[in-house]
This record gives C-alpha cells, sequence and structure tokens, in this order.
C-alpha cells in the first residue's frame, strides 16, 4: 500500500478511535472504593508483602501503604490500578496535590490529587521514606 | 538465487480491517455490555505502538531482508512458488514463529522487545497492535535461517509471517468465548491466547502459538483457560506510564541499568541479557518458575494443576 494512503489512514484511525472512546465515557480513572480495594490492588503487584496500613485519600483516587518492607503507593492507571514502593521518591507540592518523581523508568512521576491536609500528612510520611 | 519474486504486503493491507474491526469490537461491548473492556489511553497506546512497529518495519526491515538475501544467493535450493509450497512455509513458518515466541519469554534479551505487547492490563483488538519497536535488536531473524536455506524464498517467507500475524489479530478479543471444540483443538484461539497474555501464576510462560496450538501441546507448553480462574492480563509488575516511548524500551533500560552495576562478574553481566526475566545475580526477584513454585508452596491444593509445579519440598 503507498505511504500516502497508508499514512493518512492510520493517522485518522487512531485518532478517530481515541476521540470515540473518549466520547463513550471510556476516559474514566479507577477509583479504590475503600481501603479494603486498596489493599487488593497493592497486594496485586505485591503478593507476599501485606500492608499493615493503608491511608485511603479522600477522593479514592489513590492509597499511601505502609508495609513491612517499607511505604508504597497504589494509583490509577487508566481504568485498572498499578502500586510502587516510595524508596528515593522525591514528593513536591502542585496546586492540586502532590507529584511524586520516582527514580523508576516504568513509572517516573506520579501526580496526586490530595486535599490541602492529606497533602501536608503524606508529605510528612514520605519524608520518612526518603 | 536471484529471481525477482514479489508478494503482497498483507499487514498494511489489512490496516483497514484492523480499524473496521476494532470499531466493531468496541460497539458490540458498548451494546451487550459485556465482552471486554477499553480505555482511552491504554488503546492509544496500543495504536502508537502498532503504528510505530510499521515504521519501524519500514525504517529496519532492510537488515531482515538483506540477511535473508544473502542466505538465498547461497542456497543451492528452490522450491518454487507453487500453492503447497507457500501452504508447507505457512506451517513451518508458524513453527518458527512458536520458538521465537517461547524465546521472547524465556530470554531476556527477546523479552525486551516483546514485553511491550503483554503491558497492557486489557485485553481487546488494540491489544493485538501493541507490538515491537525493536524487534529487529533481538536478532530473531536467524531463526529464519533455515527456511531459506530450504530453498523457500524470502519475499514468500515474509509473505505467511505476514499473514501468521494477521491470523493472530482476531485472537484478542474477550468477546469471543469458545470456538468449536475441533477448532480449539487445533488452532490457537481467544482462549488459548488469553491464557497467554494471564499474568496469572498458573498462566505465566504458556501457549506461545501464533496459528496452530498443537505447536504446544507437542512442546509440554498448553494451558487450558479455566473457568475457576480468570485471566489478569498485564505483566507481574504493571507499568505506571501509558508513555509508548517507555513502553517500548522499558526493558532495554532494565538490561541496561542490571548489567551495567558496579562489581558484577562478566558471567552476572551476560546472565541479565540472557537469562529469563527475573533472574538476579543474588536471587532478590523472582523468575515465572519461582513464582509459579511460590504460588502453589502457599496454595498447596493447586499443586499439579494445569500451568503449575508439583509441591516443593521447602519454601521457595
Amino acid at each position: 500500500m503507498p505511504l500516502s494512503i497508508l499514512l493518512p489512514m492510520v493517522v485518522m484511525g487512531i485518532a478517530a478511535i481515541a476521540v470515540l472512546l473518549h466520547l463513550l465515557g471510556l476516559s474514566r480513572q479507577a477509583t479504590l472504593t475503600n481501603a479494603e480495594a486498596a489493599r487488593a490492588a497493592w497486594l496485586r503487584e505485591f503478593p507476599t508483602d501485606a500492608p499493615i496500613h493503608v491511608t485511603l485519600c479522600a477522593n479514592r483516587s489513590a492509597a499511601l501503604i505502609a508495609s513491612e518492607t517499607g511505604r508504597g503507593v497504589v494509583w490509577p492507571m487508566g481504568a485498572d490500578t498499578t502500586a510502587r514502593y516510595l524508596t528515593g521518591a522525591r514528593a513536591r507540592r502542585t496546586k492540586t496535590g502532590l507529584r511524586l518523581d520516582l527514580p523508576d523508568y516504568t513509572a517516573p512521576r506520579i501526580h496526586l490529587t490530595l486535599d490541602p491536609d492529606e497533602t501536608a500528612a503524606w508529605q510528612d510520611a514520605l519524608k520518612e521514606t526518603a | 538465487m536471484t529471481d525477482m519474486i514479489t508478494f503482497p504486503d498483507v499487514v498494511n493491507w489489512a490496516v483497514p480491517l484492523f480499524i473496521a474491526a476494532i470499531l466493531a469490537e468496541l460497539l458490540w461491548i458498548v451494546i451487550k455490555g459485556h465482552g471486554g473492556r477499553y480505555e482511552t489511553r491504554d488503546a492509544l497506546t496500543s495504536l502508537i505502538m502498532g503504528a510505530g512497529n510499521v515504521a519501524s518495519g519500514i525504517l529496519l526491515g532492510f537488515v531482515a531482508y538483506g540477511f535473508f538475501m544473502l542466505l538465498w544467493e547461497i542456497t543451492p535450493v528452490d522450491l518454487g512458488t507453487s500453492i503447497a509450497v507457500i501452504g508447507l512455509c505457512f506451517v513451518l513458518d508458524d513453527l518458527r514463529y512458536y520458538w521465537v515466541h517461547r524465546f521472547g519469554h524465556r530470554i531476556r534479551w527477546v523479552w525486551a522487545s516483546h514485553v511491550n505487547h503483554h503491558s497492557s492490563q486489557h485485553y481487546n483488538l488494540t491489544t493485538a497492535l501493541r507490538q515491537t519497536w525493536t524487534g529487529t535488536f533481538t536478532f530473531m531473524m536467524v531463526v529464519r535461517a533455515p527456511l531459506i536455506l530450504l530453498g523457500f524464498h524470502p519475499a514468500m517467507v515474509l509473505f505467511v509471517g505476514g499473514l501468521n500475524l494477521i491470523y493472530q489479530f482476531w485472537i484478542h478479543t474477550e468477546a469471543i468465548g469458545k470456538m468449536p471444540r475441533w477448532f480449539e483443538a487445533v488452532m490457537n484461539t481467544p482462549s488459548h491466547h488469553r491464557v497467554h497474555h494471564g499474568r496469572n501464576p498458573r498462566y505465566l510462560d504458556c501457549n506461545y502459538a501464533g496459528v496452530f496450538i498443537v505447536w504446544d501441546k507437542i512442546f509440554g507448553t498448553f494451558v487450558p483457560e479455566m473457568q475457576e480462574e480468570k485471566v489478569d492480563y498485564g505483566l507481574v509488575h504493571n507499568l505506571g506510564t501509558f508513555n509508548p516511548i517507555r513502553v517500548a524500551f522499558h526493558e532495554w533500560v532494565g538490561i541496561f541499568r542490571d548489567a551495567t552495576q558496579p562489581g558484577l562478574t562478566w558471567r552476572a553481566r551476560l546472565n541479565y541479557c540472557i537469562m529469563p526475566p527475573g533472574w538476579s545475580h543474588d536471587g532478590s526477584r523472582e523468575t515465572s518458575s519461582a513464582i509459579k513454585a511460590r504460588h502453589v508452596f502457599r496454595n498447596p491444593d493447586l499443586a499439579d494443576t494445569p500451568g503449575l509445579p508439583p509441591l516443593p519440598d521447602h519454601k521457595p
């Protein structure tokens, strides 16, 4: 197939599918319904390191985890979730909460939407980890 | 052997079919309310990976093709281009695909290229297009060398490889449950391939087939989809980014970081490249075999069931 046909078809096809998905409401992020859901999301990534304590943020979009190994965070990856330990993480305040920079090529940056009290509390907790 | 033979570039011609099928699957899921899941950024990443795969083929395809033409120059055998020869080439190339795919899961250097195909937590037709950008660097084109030396023209080998890829597109769906029994017995199907994309310990490293599932049955790597264990899609450690560059290169970066750690022996550095994913010089990580052994140790009733080993004698 000539590139002059293939290229526009690929670009327009990708754009059309992405717009359609968004219009169908399929861009919604996962929410952690409760602490138990956050715990399950953590164990899905680290099945041998059970959480000792789970701090679910007010809008239920993320959770701070304390386990025997250390602190970690669970957060949404689109409609799903993932989790990481916070070893070596740097936290910066943003207008909407915190930005975590991790020394991890597969999860370099996590944006957390937190209220002001939570932001301060999470920042304190993260200082203990770094 | 210098004769010029051309075959259609079937993968590029199939692009409109891919787009139409994705739209059909999406509408089916939305209307029926079951049969799979879609998410905008996940699908967008998969589609961009697919486009990048086509682009890398255009940019780097000459490396493999040049290698194949070199082999074609030296082989004294030419099997021609009859329908029977094309059919035989298709079957043998599928056997080639099985082994390349198996190496892709068991050798970290090859996994670095293939891992992106498994990096979605979704399983739909866009996942089929989440293809590698770095396949050339695995040097797995050498596994095709015997086909050329046996007398199959390089253009034919690439043609049947394209057909193989197109076949595998439709099996990346949850909208189809099981196919008829005879079909499930011989062919790779959505059910068999869902298992291949599972991150459950039971489903790790199995069902490597492209078109014919019989290869897995012959070589002992077949695991059926179990009704009592739903497939959990994605990687053992799921990615925390949708950035296609990071999706494409993250395992290569991981290999580089591991192999260049200070204080390692040269053997350990090599092993970070060629041992199965999860291998580490100090045993601090888990390979799929270790994950399965640990899972069985914690769930003894699952020992020796499909995809899982017998109960270990001691704690893994």
